[in-house]
């Protein structure tokens, strides 16, 4: 179990700031889309690539999986603060003969480990890689973050049906629950709760975290169940750290201009 | 073709840990003791076509050679997303080993034809496509497929076709010509190819001798192996057990048109229109045309027409 100290703790709220910063040049420079998706699932990302995750070696490394491909810029932002990703690579996300697209693409950088954009892919696809780590007995790791809007894709309980009966302890799934999908909130698109019953009921273990306290995400991804593959729900909200961003449906589509930018920045000075 | 395919992939799986098999929710009287003796080298993944194959894709991640094993519809039209995004994008090694080619599960009903399979199939960059026309090229196709570093798609038709091919050895990769012939070519692919052969038997009755070729190997296309194949030929007639449209007819069409010295060419498939017709097994060819006496009929017409 990852126990972290006060210290370190802050050094990881520190980091997901930088993030942060990052998401909002990035955005405000490339005029993508979904900046609020990014900012929901930082604190994630920056728990898994900074204290999670086992890099080292690489050849041997835990896989993260971003299955909500349109929050790329998170992922983006997060390997190059990470040094997994160059400086030169991130400037030219979303740009004119750039180096990344929206959308991720596993060709296009290190680190890159899956191809998501569509949704409810990369939850299955992260389940066949856990499935072939445990038939190599390999101990390396598998974990996917999905999303709200995502769960209502069916593929994802075709694999939540099935990731169980596999018994797939080494794989584990992160629902960034930011309350809010393209175009309204999850509950009131469909019947989306009791969430954490529905995934008990097909057989996870199923933890429920405020998904913007790290050292909670960090004890939630680090301890390792029996037998079950396991779902973290992790409580977050869409633009997350920058005030007029935060729970607001416009936040998935609108672009940073450069007031907003400014603005934004000393927010997370 | 059904069972000679997966025998082979199944024998393969004496030797090589990395071959695994995912049925979606098929295969009685295909994989009964297999998945008993090669438990580590298979599963039911049950009726979720969708998780089959982005299954399969993150399982050849980390480096098994994969087969995904179900009538076409369901490796290829239900999940075409997956397959897309997942498999060919990605280029993973997954291979697609679809049954029941054409109207071959004929009077199942249109749900479980796969007469469309090609042209969607056409529409995936990275994807080998084959379709063999007897049990020792589906054999031929399940090797090509144990040791493609890319995405494969075969696809199969039910068992007992008859054998084609004598002890010769098979490329699938390159056109074959399976009778020589003059006056016009015949271009097939598939379980039909035995049809065609019966008609070209028919028609030395009335000394016409169509040069029948095969072409398995229908993505990447190799045309200038079956430009050679196809010398001395003016008038090709492709004949399909497909939708015309979007079949093998449809990407000659694409590939030949404009070029100066480019055949005439002639499509004949199943017309683009669900099937509604009860037939049972072959005769359903029957309703298209496509029974070894109508397309002899059709090529003789073809020939005694001339070259207008």
């Amino acid at each position: 179990m990852s126990v972290l100290c006060e210290f370190s703790t802050r050094r990881l709220a520190d980091t997901a700031r930088a993030i942060r910063r990052r998401v909002i040049d990035v955005a405000c420079a490339s005029r993508c889309p979904h900046v609020g998706c990014a900012l929901s699932c930082v604190d994630i990302l920056t728990a898994l690539y900074f204290d999670v995750l086992r890099l080292e070696p690489w050849e041997q490394r835990d896989i993260a999986i971003l299955s909500k491909g349109h929050a790329s810029l998170a992922l983006c932002c997060t390997l190059a603060e990470r040094e997994i990703l160059s400086e030169e690579m991130l400037a030219g996300y979303f740009r004119d003969k750039g180096t990344l697209p929206a959308h991720l693409d596993r060709f296009s950088a290190r680190g890159i480990e899956v191809s998501t954009g569509a949704l409810g892919h990369g939850f299955n696809i992260g389940l066949g890689m856990a499935f072939g780590f445990k038939q190599q007995n390999s101990d390396r790791k598998v974990f996917c973050i999905i999303g709200d809007g995502e769960s209502q894709e069916g593929s994802i309980w075709e694999g939540a049906m099935f990731g169980a009966k596999l018994r797939l302890g080494n794989f584990t799934a992160i629902l960034d629950y930011n309350n809010l999908q393209g175009y309204g909130r999850p509950k009131d698109t469909c019947c989306f709760e009791p969430i954490a019953d529905k995934w008990e009921a097909f057989g996870w273990q199923v933890v429920e975290v405020d998904g913007h306290d790290i050292m909670a995400l960090t004890e939630a991804l680090a301890m390792r169940p029996d037998n079950k593959p396991r779902m973290v729900i992790a409580h977050t909200i869409k633009g997350k750290g920058i005030s007029f961003m935060e729970d607001r449906l416009q936040w998935h589509y609108y672009l940073v201009t450069e007031e907003l930018k400014q603005k934004a920045l000393q927010e997370l000075a | 073709m059904r069972n000679t395919f997966a025998n082979a992939v199944m024998e393969a799986c004496d030797n090589r840990r990395d071959v695994f098999i995912c049925s979606g929710d098929a295969g009685l009287g295909v994989f009964d003791d297999f998945q008993n003796t090669h438990s580590e080298h298979f599963l039911n993944m049950g009726v979720a076509e969708q998780n089959m194959i982005g299954f399969s894709a993150g399982l050849a991640m980390t480096g098994f050679k994969v087969f995904c094993y179900n009538i076409i519809p369901f490796v290829l039209y239900r999940c075409y997303e997956q397959v897309r995004n997942d498999i060919c994008y990605q280029r993973l090694p997954v291979v697609l080993a679809g049954i029941g080619s054409g109207v071959a599960y004929a009077p199942a009903g249109m749900t479980h034809y796969s007469v469309e399979d090609i042209g969607i199939a056409r529409t995936l960059p990275n994807l080998t496509v084959f379709s063999p026309i007897d049990p020792a090229e589906a054999a031929c196709c399940a090797e090509y497929a144990l040791d493609a570093t890319e995405p494969v798609y075969v696809r199969l038709a039910k068992r007992g076709e008859p054998g084609i091919h004598k002890d010769e050895q098979i490329d699938i990769t390159l056109p074959c010509i399976l009778r020589t012939g003059r006056e016009i070519a015949v271009i097939t692919h598939g379980a039909i190819a035995a049809e065609v052969l019966a008609a070209a038997d028919l028609l030395q009755e009335h000394n016409i001798y169509p040069r029948v070729i095969s072409v398995t190997q229908i993505q990447p296309l190799n045309l200038q192996a079956l430009q050679s194949a196809l010398q001395g030929i003016r008038t090709v007639m492709s004949i399909e057990e497909h939708f015309v449209g979007s079949g093998l007819g449809s990407i000659l069409a694409g590939a030949w048109a404009g070029q100066k010295n480019a055949p005439k060419l002639l499509m004949w498939g199943i017309p683009d229109a669900f099937i509604h017709a009860i037939r049972a097994g072959d005769r359903m060819r029957e309703e298209f045309g496509l029974s070894a006496p109508q397309i002899a009929d059709r090529i003789k017409m073809l020939v005694e027409k001339g070259d207008e």
